[in-house]
């Protein structure tokens, strides 16, 4: 049975087989015309193409100013442009972003201002009655009705 | 006497923010890179650009270049991939620069010979297979031109182009094939 060309006789041309197929392709050559002839042929068109093609001259001066040039133009990249930090930082955005939203959508606070006139008006609120019978102040209307509750007293 | 940096040494300077380290490397493998991108290409003016874009990318990724392969496997395969891509992005306009006699833009830009030293008949075959590279599709193209110009073993090869070494030694395979039918009665 030949070998197969496109895995075992290529790589046997380019010396790309492992030592147990080498041996088993070896055997097989010197008893086959055929399969002997593609690796020479394969081996001489390698042959005729080594060295490589020569490219057209070029100007490494003016190449090296040309490459300094696009990279000043596009600036390295930022820090924060790699994948970790980039992470780390759209992480941190993200979690700011939902605090801050959070904060924006708690109905039952109050303002600042709020509390502290609130506070201020503690010793006046007492006096009233109707305040032991508030489940913790959570009854805003009625707490600032109480000064007409006073007034009616 | 000091040694000389290695590639990878100098490529973890650049992630460092080294410039000299950059222009080093540069220097070192500038004639390689326009060479491989020319013989990939075959048009000057891409082949400087491709390869000066390779550069760039290893100036802006330098950071991501793992210690556990070779610099010279890394780079070589971000500017195959970059030649391959410019190629993949022409493909629509070059149909319109190919004439319809066949010939096609090897033919107008025909491979020189690496040593005009030798004598005319093996510089006539080495000119007329390097023209049939030119005919190759991409990836035979970079499979044959990465072996036979980059002496690249065909492990190498399936590093820089992300497959299997069974691949490259089909692709090889087959390239050689048509180069062989390019010689005729040679």
């Amino acid at each position: 049975m030949h070998p197969d060309p496109e895995r075992e006789l290529i790589g046997y041309a380019t010396g790309a087989l492992p030592e147990p197929e080498r041996e088993r392709v070896a055997a097989h050559l010197s008893a086959c015309a055929t399969c002997r002839r593609t690796v020479e042929e394969s081996r001489a068109v390698l042959d005729g193409l080594a060295g490589g093609a020569t490219a057209p001259p070029l100007d490494w001066g003016r190449y090296q100013a040309e490459l300094r040039a696009r990279r000043q133009a596009r600036g390295r990249s930022r820090w924060w442009a790699r994948p970790l930090p980039a992470l780390v930082a759209a992480g941190v955005a993200t979690a700011g972003l939902v605090l801050a939203l959070q904060g924006l959508h708690r109905p039952g606070d109050l303002a600042p201002a709020d509390e502290s006139a609130l506070g201020a008006r503690l010793p006046l609120l007492q006096q009233y009655r109707v305040v032991e019978r508030l489940d913790l102040l959570e009854d805003l209307d009625a707490i600032r009705h109480l000064d007409g509750v006073g007034g009616a007293r | 006497m000091t040694q000389p940096s290695s590639d990878e040494t100098l490529c973890r300077r650049v992630a460092a923010g080294d410039e000299a380290a950059f222009d080093a490397l540069v220097a070192r493998h500038q004639g390689r890179a326009y060479r491989l991108a020319w013989s990939l290409l075959r048009d000057a003016e891409d082949a400087r650009d491709v390869s000066q874009e390779a550069f760039l990318r290893v100036y802006r990724t330098a950071y991501g270049f793992r210690g556990d392969a070779r610099f010279s496997t890394w780079f070589h395969r971000i500017l195959v991939n970059l030649c391959l891509d410019h190629r993949r992005r022409g493909r629509w306009w070059r149909r319109w620069l190919v004439r319809e006699d066949g010939e096609g833009e090897v033919d107008r830009h025909p491979a020189p010979v690496a040593d005009p030293g030798e004598r005319l008949g093996d510089d006539q075959r080495r000119a007329r297979l390097w023209a049939a590279v030119g005919r190759l599709s991409p990836r035979q193209r970079a499979v044959i031109v990465l072996h036979a110009q980059e002496e690249l073993t065909t492990t190498e090869i399936a590093a820089v182009l992300d497959c299997s070494e069974v691949t490259v030694r089909v692709h090889l395979h087959r390239a050689v094939s048509v180069l062989r039918q390019s010689l005729g009665g040679d």
